[in-house]
């Protein structure tokens, strides 16, 4: 049978409902991993832990009853948590300030287009490698360097600094000094890299034209790199937030796992880490320190969104 | 000019990496060996066995049975296991405890499909599982430890509630390892008789450290810390840390205290925190201070196995040009006490409950394999000859103190010529041990112990340093408990 015109047409719309729809189905499967990982590892994990921070859970007792806010409560009744908090906050901002600020000189130096140096891909390797080692051994390091039969101690009596051998690991500013300096160290070549991809994004003809019109290298800076450079900043400051406010590793094994000395270097995270390992394992104390540390820096994170949002 | 700053910068950054790395690589310290019963065999920890599923038997339809443990030790008999029983397939899973990691990983598997049949439980934690709800009963073995003679104190431990459910192959009294070439230019006498009066309580100790410090001119510290003495002084309480929910200081923690700042102003002591550098150095007189004056200790106070797996394999340093063997003798020192020793339990959901108590049984109370524990019969053939794939530095080196008095007694002569009598100047340090078992008393230790004296450290450091004041310490202290005892009553 021969079909008539109108009936083509439809038919042939047909198709094209049922191609796209097959399109958009081919589009959720290719996106069902990530949700499913999301859901799985991401979301559950959140509701699961807020719902254990109104519990007495522990790892070593089967049952656990519902004790309301009673863990929050504990967390305020010694200044155990603020002071983690306030230590959380001095080691990222005062790593933070001088990781952004040196990536932010070397990203402009190594992009500009006067100054045309040599090797920047070298350097950039360079400065990125202390990225590159596991914190283990960085902390390892740092322990042997600075005990009180290390080298920094040998060195500095030898040569007159110091009157005797200090426990330069026992003192809470060099513990702070040491884990912000690693910090710093490790990752502002992981911020040059970032920084200057965006820099490199920016038009070269922006600079050129501002060049002819006399502009100084200070004011191509205030006036064309750092505008345009404004959403690469947000995701650098927010993704340094979340990393520095979850910051773990080295303060952890740096001294004796438990923030010491004085709990000068105790973050948000050994302060968890050490409610979850304690003798029975208090994971439902433990999940109140992560629900907290969770909205502070939700927070925070929104509130740099909301500050440095493209005005009209 | 910018691009010169610019260079001069980078190169200052790149050259600070590149010395930070140099100055490290000569002096890493051997964090390996944090804990008691730790051979510092850190080799197999690299390649853990993975943890097979326990219900699965092996393709070569062998029985399956998993053991975790923070060491390798216990590995060697399971391969000697495994050759009594062919149709068994022990699958070792070794987690190290360095900063307790084995007891996180063991807590987060409670419970779940992956927890294993049998599981090394270490004195510092062993007492939260014997009172926890975890363990399978073992008093079906009571009869056979009667008959071994095992020392009261290893039952005591693995016993609550009148229930035993842990048993160890080891007890672990504890001594005091001191130089006998120093203890002749001091004290006259390198006899231990003589030397054991000398140091009988801690007031003669502290005396004595005083001629030690005179007579050398301060080159020659009576220990290497003063985190040496805290398990004697602990040992020695009369009452637990928690009694009735409540946190209890005895007086001799007190005195602990005291003793420890006393050593620390008198300059009695190195500083060389345990199980670092400076520790180790003592023990080969290879121990110099910042402006390179070399020093060196009197003494340390180690339990059984301080001695072959601490203090022997340390007495002759890396570069081979400083040795203390043959230099060394021991003796009770100043209070009794007992430090380590590593219990073994079965998991209650265990599918092969019967073939891993057997293995506890095997392990802890058999009197063959506790002699060839004990006389270095597991030798890396013996075991090849079982399994070929075992490591090449799996063994058990002769010298570990057992459980069971009947072998102890019966092994004590076996010492008398041996490699460890000769490292110790011709003393049977066996013979003295197993004076010293048979008077342990272990019924103080709980479940929190570790905990809470781990948390005491870095309050003691501050105060030993004169940063805080003894109120300050103890303040300080209470806070640090309060993070990981939320139920507990601190007065």
């Amino acid at each position: 049978m021969v079909l008539d015109k109108s009936e083509r047409k439809q038919s042939r719309s047909k198709v094209i409902v049922r191609r796209r729809f097959k399109k958009n189905y081919y589009g959720y499967l290719f996106i069902a991993p990530f949700v499913i990982g999301f859901l799985v590892f991401g979301l559950y994990p959140i509701f699961n832990t807020l719902y254990l921070s109104f519990t007495d859970t522990t790892l070593l007792s089967k049952e656990a009853n519902f004790v309301g806010l009673s863990n929050f409560q504990r967390l305020f009744a010694d200044d155990v948590f603020t002071n983690a908090v306030k230590n959380t906050w001095l080691l990222w901002i005062l790593n933070f300030i001088p990781q952004i600020g040196i990536a932010m000189l070397l990203s402009v130096w190594f992009t500009s287009a006067r100054l045309k140096l040599r090797a920047v891909g070298i350097w950039r390797a360079l400065f990125f490698l202390p990225n590159l080692l596991m914190p283990a051994a960085i902390a390892a390091l740092f322990f042997s360097l600075f005990s009180f039969y290390g080298p920094v101690n040998q060195f500095m009596v030898r040569a007159g600094l110091l009157p005797e051998a200090k426990q330069f690991l026992q003192d809470p500013m060099v513990a702070r000094g040491l884990v912000i300096f690693i910090q710093w160290w490790m990752w502002f070549g992981a911020t040059i890299i970032i920084l200057m991809a965006g820099m490199t994004s920016i038009s070269i003809s922006l600079y050129e034209s501002a060049m002819v019109d006399g502009a100084s290298g200070l004011d191509m800076f205030w006036r064309i790199t750092l505008p345009l450079l404004k959403p690469i900043l947000i995701y650098v400051f927010v993704t340094s937030l979340v990393g520095g406010m979850q910051m773990f590793d080295i303060p952890y094994l740096l001294t004796d796992g438990r923030g010491s000395p004085s709990g000068s270097i105790m973050t948000n995270n050994i302060l968890m880490y050490l409610k979850f390992s304690s003798s029975k394992g208090h994971i439902g104390a433990a999940s109140a320190v992560g629900v907290l540390v969770f909205i502070m820096t939700s927070v925070c994170a929104l509130g740099i969104f909301y500050f440095l949002r493209e005005r009209d | 000019m910018r691009k010169s700053t610019f260079y001069l910068l980078s190169l200052l950054i790149v050259l600070g990496l590149a010395l930070a790395a140099c100055g490290g690589t000569s002096t890493t310290p051997d964090t390996a060996v944090e804990e008691p019963a730790a051979p510092a065999e850190e080799s197999s920890a690299a390649e853990p066995t993975a943890v097979a599923p326990a219900e699965e038997p092996a393709a070569t339809g062998k029985t399956v049975l998993n053991v975790w443990s923070f060491t390798n030790e216990i590995n060697t008999m399971a391969v000697a296991f495994e050759g009594l029983h062919p149709d068994v397939d022990i699958v070792y899973t070794m987690i190290p405890m360095t900063n307790g990691e084995y007891q996180t990983k063991l807590k987060a598997a409670l419970g779940t499909a992956d927890v294993p049949d049998v599981i090394a439980l270490e004195a510092s934690f062993v007492k939260e599982y014997v009172e926890a709800d975890f363990l399978a009963d073992l008093g079906e073995l009571l009869p056979v430890a009667e008959a071994n003679k095992t020392y009261p104190f290893v039952i005591d431990v693995g016993t609550n509630d009148g229930i035993t459910k842990a048993f160890a192959y080891q007890a672990t009294p504890g001594a005091l390892f001191y130089r006998r070439s120093l203890a002749k230019e001091y004290f006259g006498t390198d006899d231990p008789e003589q030397i054991q009066a000398l140091l009988a309580d801690f007031d003669k100790f502290t005396e004595a450290a005083a001629i030690v410090k005179e007579k050398s001119g301060g080159n020659t510290y009576m220990v290497a810390s003063s985190g040496d003495f805290q398990n004697p002084f602990f040992a020695n309480r009369e009452q637990p840390w928690i009694v009735d929910d409540t946190l209890v200081v005895d007086p001799m923690v007190n005195k602990y205290v005291e003793t420890a700042k006393l050593f620390r102003d008198e300059g009695y002591e190195a500083q060389a925190a345990q199980w670092q550098e400076g520790w180790f150095a003592g023990m080969n007189d290879s121990l110099v201070d910042a402006e390179g004056n070399p020093k060196q200790v009197f003494s340390y106070f180690l339990p059984t196995w301080g001695l072959p797996y601490v203090l022997a394999p340390n007495a002759t340093s890396a570069d081979g040009t400083h040795d203390t063997s043959g230099d060394w003798a021991v003796v009770t020192g100043p209070l009794p006490y007992q430090w380590g020793g590593t219990w073994l339990g079965v998991m209650k959901e265990s599918p092969n409950s019967e073939l891993a108590k057997e293995f506890v049984r095997f392990a802890t109370l058999d009197q063959d394999n506790l002699t060839n524990w004990a006389t270095g019969v597991y030798t890396n053939e013996f075991l090849k000859a079982i399994d070929p794939q075992v490591p090449d530095d799996q063994q058990q080196a002769p010298g570990d103190f057992v459980s069971s008095q009947v072998v102890v007694e019966k092994i004590i002569p076996s010492f008398d010529n041996s490699d460890l009598s000769a490292f110790l100047g011709g003393q049977n340090s066996y013979a003295g041990f197993a004076e010293a078992a048979p008077s342990v008393n272990a019924k103080l230790m709980t479940g929190s112990d570790d905990a809470i004296q781990r948390a005491l450290n870095d309050p003691i450091n501050q105060y030993l340093n004169g940063e805080i004041t003894e109120d300050e310490m103890w303040a300080s202290w209470k806070d640090n408990l309060r993070i990981e005892f939320p139920d507990l009553i601190i007065p």
